[in-house]
């Protein structure tokens, strides 16, 4: 039997058996997204969220008529970071980095159902497949705080990461693996026991480190996140300081392959089709295309600076630089697209991909817009006053909801 | 006893004096309640709950810093009399303005330090520094003996950059560049093959030199790139990805620039570079070709380029270049000349190049010039960030004269701004009616850039 459909029959043996024992995650998994007729948001599907930084609020904008049809405020000087829908559509959560707290918004009425202390300056965040836990990261905490979606309490705050940033859920959920900033390993918790199991290097620092104090004892940027391939048997975890790639088999949580990238890659972006994954190389402002299936960079491209993210949609990837400019690539070829001019003079931040993959939802910082972006003809449209530093976007089953 | 090390809004341990300091600071209880909590745990443990709850709170909600503020470019909507609208009304013009606005998020004392020295860093000039000591040896190995033979060389050379920003999407760039000491060329007068590429295009050795100094702006989206002052057009045109920088590649010239592009010195000149970031650049450059001529119009070098990034038959990267260039500055015989350079990556970490070109030498007959090779980078290395090449370059003069130039060399990154190479150069030359030398050259780089 080969080893992938081993694993796809392991994680359904895995999935039946704690639906047998949790009739909570049952009524969860096996329930579809709950439209809400006559509610403010009847269709948690048919918004965009809008995480509006500094006016301390998650926006609603409709994707069909592009009104902001609900704002939710969550007090003042929260800061939120990240947002993200429950799998079933029925909460958005988001952690307020400057108040050390998550909130649960109910989607439907939009209204902010509970507010809970958790580690500090929380950032990014997953949800369990089956949605019963919501994991906040809080990196200056060095801690993830497990969040029961049934109490909307925080049951378990998980110790002992460094800088954790974002969290990847395995496809059956039984481990959650961790990105941490401020160390070269990612860490593996069993989502059962909410527990930090192990911790997996992604790449050996190298000997001559020692040579450079500079370099390796002023300032860490190790592991931003942990990518999934589509069937869940690899993670794709990028290390800024090594300027490699490990590819993790969660089968046995081992690294398999360590892949050289360009210098300083952010994080690694997996296509739609699982073909690719694409990280950032900020440190020589270049994008590597990482072929999944022999595990070897395909190509590596020019791109531009400070890249925050990698969008797929109409058979291109668009990656995003702040400096106003998406760089497109074609997935077939490979092979550089051109440019989208944004703006002058404006940040922009990241964006998500609507499910049909035809449009992008580009957070416009410094401008307070979001930009409508579509991917078949690259044309433009801009929604205005959505809030103070619109900081990321959010759109139901997208497959390009992420955060910087 | 430490009761609990959460870390409080100062990121200091709580431990049991500390929360009783606190409970005392923060009013929570008077002196014959502290004492009685000191001395059950239960009272203990609810101040402490209630300590707790203070420090979320403050956390929280209280401000440690004054409101962030910054200014935003804003259009509004004008009168006649000079009133100011955000919205268009009947007899308003639309006009451009930039307004402070206040954003309601705590920054930290971090925060606000680096963005100041960020600030501070946009709108100062950048200095840059690099530093290089080029040590080689020169054997002969064949041939009537030459005056280099047996002789040691070492080169020192340092480079100081200068950057600082114009205007939007306008930058000032100068290059001072100082050397001293010597290279076996010095010594090797006639051979049109360069061993050491530190010195090629500069005016005076042992004075300081400026190399470059220009402005370049973009336009049309930053798809066009405008720069001029005096340039190095060696930095526009004849690139390569492998072999093209004497600073951390080969040292040897050829392998570094086409010497068919009859470059002899930077000179004042204006580049435009059209790079819509899609598969074609395209170059043209023009530059004083004499440094003596007392005119521009009479010594012109005009230079155009088309580049293509591709990937042929399914291979990695490739970057395929075409360059024609035409040189006035000599009266006589038309003075023209064309090149490829190619580099196609094979493997992640394997890269080939090649260049070929040709420049007129007479009424009816040209100069050629060939030079291929390959690198290893990220894999067959001792270090993650380490490099090593092979190239080797032939010239055929028209005067029947031809050298052949190898070198292999080894680039061991020490520390990000420290490296060490190995170089081994090994060249056979003829001279027009003359018999074949041929010399060894092993040789050391010390390169510091900061």
């Amino acid at each position: 039997m080969n080893t992938a459909k081993q694993f796809f029959i392991a994680s359904g043996i895995a999935l039946g058996a704690s639906l047998l024992t949790n009739p909570v995650l049952a009524q969860h998994a096996g329930a579809h997204v709950q439209t809400t007729p006559g509610a403010l948001i009847p269709d948690p599907a048919a918004v965009v969220i809008i995480v509006n930084r500094d006016s301390n609020e998650i926006a609603f904008m409709d994707i069909k008529s592009r009104n902001i049809v609900a704002k939710t405020f969550l007090g003042k000087n929260v800061n939120p970071h990240m947002a993200m829908m429950s799998p079933d559509g029925r909460y958005v959560v988001t952690g307020g980095t400057r108040a050390n707290k998550a909130y649960i918004i109910e989607t439907a009425t939009a209204k902010l159902v509970k507010e809970i202390p958790v580690g500090m300056a929380p950032e990014h965040l997953a949800f369990s497949p089956d949605g019963r836990y919501y994991y906040q990261g809080n990196p200056d905490g060095d801690s993830v705080s497990v969040i029961d979606m049934v109490s909307m309490t925080v049951i378990k705050t998980i110790t002992g990461f460094a800088e954790p940033l974002n969290i990847t859920f395995t496809p059956d959920g039984s481990k959650a693996y961790v990105g941490n900033h401020g160390a070269h390993w990612v860490g593996v918790i069993d989502v059962k026991r909410h527990e930090l199991l192990k911790k997996i290097q992604v790449a050996e620092v190298p000997g001559i480190a020692q040579l450079d104090p500079d370099k390796y004892l002023g300032e860490i940027n190790g592991i931003s996140n942990a990518s999934i391939s589509n069937d869940g048997r690899y993670l794709y975890a990028a290390d800024g300081d090594l300027g490699v790639v490990g590819v993790i088999d969660t089968r046995d949580d081992k690294v398999v392959k360590v892949i050289r990238v360009g210098a300083k890659p952010w994080r690694a972006y997996m296509s739609h089709d699982g073909k690719y994954a694409v990280t950032v190389n900020n440190g020589d402002e270049t994008v590597s295309f990482i072929d999944t299936k022999t595990n070897t960079v395909a190509a590596t491209w020019p791109a531009g600076p400070d890249m925050t993210g990698v969008n797929f949609a109409a058979g291109k990837a668009f990656v995003i630089s702040p400096s106003g400019f998406l760089y497109v690539y074609n997935m077939k070829s490979l092979r550089p697209a051109g440019r989208i001019k944004v703006g002058t003079n404006i940040q922009i931040e990241t964006a998500t991909t609507d499910p049909a993959e035809e449009k992008l939802y580009l957070a416009n910082s410094t401008d307070h817009t979001v930009v409508i972006i579509d991917a078949k003809t690259e044309k433009m449209e801009s929604v205005a006053n959505v809030g103070l530093y619109p900081w990321g976007t959010h759109v139901m089953d997208s497959k390009d909801n992420y955060c910087h | 006893m430490v009761i609990r090390s959460r870390r409080s809004v100062f990121n200091m341990p709580v431990t049991l004096t500390t929360v009783t300091a606190l409970i005392a600071a923060l009013g929570l209880a008077n002196d014959a309640h502290a004492q009685q909590s000191a001395s059950d745990p239960k009272a203990m443990q609810e101040h402490i709950d209630a300590l707790e709850k203070r420090l979320s709170d403050l956390e929280s909600s209280a401000v440690l810093s004054e409101p962030e503020t910054r200014v935003r470019k804003k259009e509004v909507w004008v009168d006649a009399n000079g009133i100011e609208y955000d919205e268009q009304k009947p007899g308003t013009k639309k006009k451009t303005t930039y307004q402070r606005e206040t954003a309601y998020r705590r920054q930290t004392i971090g925060e606000k330090i680096e963005e100041a020295l960020a600030s501070a860093d946009e709108s100062k000039v950048q200095i840059g520094v690099d530093g290089n000591i080029v040590m080689q040896y020169l054997s002969q190995t064949e041939g009537e003996e030459i005056e280099a033979d047996g002789h040691a060389y070492e080169l020192a050379s340092a480079d100081l950059f200068f950057t600082a920003k114009l205007a939007q999407n306008t930058v000032f760039f100068a290059d001072l560049v100082g050397f001293s000491g010597s290279t076996p060329d010095e010594e090797l007068t006639g051979s049109p093959l360069a061993l050491n590429g530190y010195g090629a295009r500069l005016d005076d050795p042992d004075e300081v030199n400026l190399r470059e100094a220009w402005i370049q702006t973009e336009l049309f989206d930053q798809t066009l790139k405008l720069i001029g002052g005096r340039l190095d057009l060696t930095n526009y045109f004849d690139t390569n990805v492998v072999a093209n920088d004497e600073t951390t590649q080969f040292i040897a010239d050829p392998l570094v620039v086409n010497p068919m592009l009859g470059l002899s010195s930077n000179g004042a000149g204006l580049t435009a570079v059209y790079d819509p970031k899609g598969g074609f650049t395209f170059t043209l450059g023009v530059q004083q070709s004499s440094e003596d001529a007392t005119n521009l119009s009479e010594s012109i070098y005009t230079l155009g380029e088309v580049g293509y990034r591709a990937r042929p038959f399914g291979l990695q990267e490739g970057n395929y270049r075409a360059w024609y260039r035409r040189d006035n500055s000599n009266e006589g015989p038309k003075q023209d000349g064309y090149g490829v350079s190619i580099d196609q990556k094979i493997t992640p970490s394997f890269t080939v190049f090649a260049r070929f070109g040709r420049a007129d030498a007479g009424e009816d007959d040209s100069d050629r010039f060939y030079s291929g090779g390959f690198q290893f980078q990220k894999g067959w290395i001792i270090n993650p960030q380490d490099a090593w090449g092979v190239g080797v370059a032939k010239i055929d003069l028209v005067d029947g004269g031809k050298e052949i130039l190898s070198e292999v060399y080894y680039n061991l990154h020490l520390a990000e701004r420290l490296r060490l190479s190995a170089h081994l150069q090994y060249a056979e030359e003829t001279a027009a009616g003359a018999e074949k030398i041929a010399y060894i050259v092993p040789g050391l780089r010390f390169q510091a850039s900061f």
